[in-house]
């Protein structure tokens, strides 16, 4: 077996390697009992396979996170034949200090100088040979995103695992106790291997003319949300196109499926399930992946150009008021948009309490669905200057939910001493590398699409058969039995059975509110071919608000409007943060809180607002 | 003196970092470590402070930078 690991601090560009190395060729899990991602892939060079593992971790090995934990145990227990060690050339004396804590194994490794073309464009020149000399194994000038060094690599990993090489000199650390003094050990180890390699440390530091901008107080938070409002933009013209298609398919599809079916006389049940759900759920999981491919892109090249860390630092110490810090800024920002957008641009954060914190306060940003339906809603029951009204009460919950969300789930995801403050590095603005971050975002959102498949199909299969009639008459369907026997209770939230069966549906996807609204109102095409989106039959907001007027007061209503705005905000996001998070039980509690708070709050605007409006 | 309490453009060395197991951890592995040089380069009010450590620029939480013990050097 040929197995090589990948170690390297952030930044080092590990994922870029492991990605062009393995191509789609990949599998992404959990390591055992731990919330932490597992990658693993493999690629075939000259006729040989070699499987690749993606090590987790931070700037250390030492430092008892789940992560670093893991990585240790693996590389202790051999079950690497080797390991690649990644450090950036142009910072170099600061990241080989993962080489120095990965001396202290014992394994059969090789260097990567990865980032050479930054290095080369800032004059810094590493004379690889007589590193590879001093440290005992070889040592490779390589840069990510040149495809070229990609055989070279896959020679010298070749060459390796028939005759590997251990590191000939390591830190002298021992008899040494105080983490202090061996870290100081480790860095003049660092320094006695880099003395006549390349010059270290001796340069002053001027900040260019983006960087005088952007980092101003003022002047940087407003061009930072400015770009981040475009890079919104931009990613949504690159998935509309996909979401276009996506949308078409269940009306496209429906029909001939059906009739095709019906030929042969299957049981309608099946004819439904064939004809709705499958054509559905491939537009769903299309719409996932197309909104995860347009976010990936716009956040890789904002990332890699070096802008979002610029973004962290202008509102690092907002966000610590939240118990975050300032990596969750453009995650919360995106969240504006879509949720699963924002759900996975949390994976920027390190400390995991923090990043399910900061998915878990994402949810209360309202995402582009709400702010279609909420103010139509609101139009049918309440005048211009009352639905404006509406607007800014939302706007105004939404801080409040997200200050509640930090202060229940704070204290046991992120506690006060075990919060990371930001402790970051501004990279060198670089230039983009197109091919790559298309690439990678492709990788993640044909993974998200696989399991988007699976997950959505179940769920939807749940809510169709709760919802299907064969008559397309909605009280045939178990739905309505079930709905008008707990009106009693559902009134107590202040939802009529109608209005709390719109609320789940909110759960299930925002945009669906009208059309169950429509179907449960006024009576046009069943709930579920509508939740499935087979029967777009236009939604006429007046003759909706006539039907919902004569059987929807203005207080259940206002109830309404809310409930749904911060219910969950769909079974995609939902998805999205549990595959996220790696962790089933933190994302039921979340989904839970969001369910019951939107519960209490329709119930206690409806029993207020009953006493004002009539 | 504290690291929060320096002026842009000061260059110092860090005495010390404080008895934090976990913090001491983090910041060494990125470059900051008892004794090395550095150079602040921003210290702005609620901003994290920007300092210049072994050929990188890094960004430090203002709340951190107040456990760090350093001195200005001539």
């Amino acid at each position: 077996m040929n197995r090589i690991a990948l170690l390297g601090q952030p930044n080092s560009g590990k994922s870029t390697v492991f990605n062009t190395l393995t191509g789609s060729r990949q599998h992404v899990g959990n390591w055992p009992g731990k919330t932490v991602e597992k990658k693993d892939g493999s690629y075939t060079y000259k006729g040989v396979m070699y499987e690749v593992t993606d090590l987790p971790g931070s700037y250390s090995l030492f430092g008892n996170s789940d992560e670093e934990i893991i990585t240790e145990n693996y590389i202790r227990r051999k079950e690497a034949d080797l390991v690649c060690v990644l450090v950036d050339a142009s910072q170099l004396e600061r990241s080989m200090y993962m080489l120095a804590e990965f001396a202290e194994l014992d394994a059969p490794a090789v260097l990567l100088l990865n980032m050479m073309d930054v290095a080369r464009s800032q004059n810094k020149k590493i004379d690889a040979e007589k590193l590879s000399d001093r440290l005992g194994i070889p040592v490779l000038p390589f840069t990510a995103a040149e495809d070229k060094d990609y055989d070279k690599l896959k020679d010298l990993f070749e060459k390796e695992l028939v005759q590997p090489h251990k590191l000939s000199s390591v830190p002298d650390i021992s008899n040494m106790q105080d983490a202090k003094e061996i870290a100081g050990a480790k860095y003049a180890w660092i320094t006695k291997m880099l003395e006549g390699v390349t010059e270290t440390g001796k340069s002053r530091f001027k900040l260019d003319k983006w960087d005088r901008i952007l980092l101003s107080p003022v002047k940087g938070k407003i061009v930072c949300i400015a770009v981040i409002f475009v890079g919104f933009l931009a990613a949504m013209m690159i998935c509309i196109p996909f979401m276009g298609v996506g949308s078409m398919l269940p009306g496209l599809m429906n029909r001939p499926i059906a009739d095709f079916l019906n030929g042969f006389n299957v049981h309608p049940w099946l004819v439904s399930i064939f004809s709705l759900l499958i054509p559905n759920t491939l537009y769903f999981s299309l719409s996932m992946a197309a909104f995860v491919f347009g976010v990936n892109i716009v956040f890789g090249f904002l990332e890699e150009i070096g802008f979002l860390a610029r973004t962290a630092y202008q509102f690092d110490h907002v966000l610590s008021k939240l118990g975050l810090q300032g990596k969750a800024v453009a995650p919360m920002l995106m969240g504006l948009g879509c949720t699963i957008g924002g759900a996975s641009g949390t994976r920027v954060m390190d400390n995991w309490g923090q990043k399910m914190l900061a998915m878990a306060i994402v949810w209360a940003v309202p995402c582009g669905s709400i702010w279609s339906v909420a103010p139509v809603v609101s139009s049918m029951f309440f005048p211009a200057g009352g639905t404006i009204l509406v607007i800014i009460g939302i706007i105004a919950y939404v801080f409040f939910m997200m200050w509640v969300v930090s202060k229940v789930f704070g204290k046991s995801l992120a506690p006060e001493e075990q919060r990371s403050g930001m402790i970051m590095e501004l990279p060198p603005y670089h230039k983009a590398h197109w091919k790559h971050i298309i690439k990678e975002a492709f990788y993640k959102a044909f993974d998200i699409f696989k399991r988007a498949l699976r997950t959505v199909m179940l769920i939807s299969l749940i809510f169709w058969a709760f919802s299907y009639t064969s008559t397309g008459n909605v009280e045939n369907s178990l739905l309505y039995k079930i709905g008008t026997v707990i009106e009693p209770v559902t009134r107590i939230f202040g939802m009529g059975w109608r209005t709390f069966v719109a609320f789940l549906s909110s759960a299930f996807a925002k945009e669906a509110v009208l059309g169950v609204l429509n179907a449960l109102y006024v009576g046009q095409g069943s709930v579920a071919d509508i939740t499935f989106n087979a029967s777009n039959a236009a939604v006429d907001p007046s003759l909706l608000a006539v039907s919902m007027n004569s059987l929807v007061s203005k207080a259940e209503a206002l109830a309404f409007i809310f409930a749904c705005t911060f219910n969950i905000p769909c079974v995609m996001a939902l998805i999205t943060t549990y595959r996220e998070s790696h962790s089933f039980k933190w994302t039921a509690r979340v989904a839970l809180f969001y369910i019951g708070s939107a519960l209490l709050l329709s119930c206690v605007i409806y029993h207020v607002a009953s006493i004002f409006l009539h | 003196m504290k690291l929060s309490e320096l002026k842009a453009e000061t260059s110092a060395r860090v005495k010390s970092l404080g008895n934090d197991q976990h913090f001491v951890n983090r910041i060494t592995s990125i470059g900051m470590s008892e004794g090395v040089d550095f150079e602040v380069v921003k210290n702005d009010r609620k901003m994290p402070v920007l300092i210049y450590v072994r050929e990188t620029l890094l960004a430090l939480n203002r709340n951190d930078c107040e456990k760090i013990e350093v001195e200005v050097k001539a």
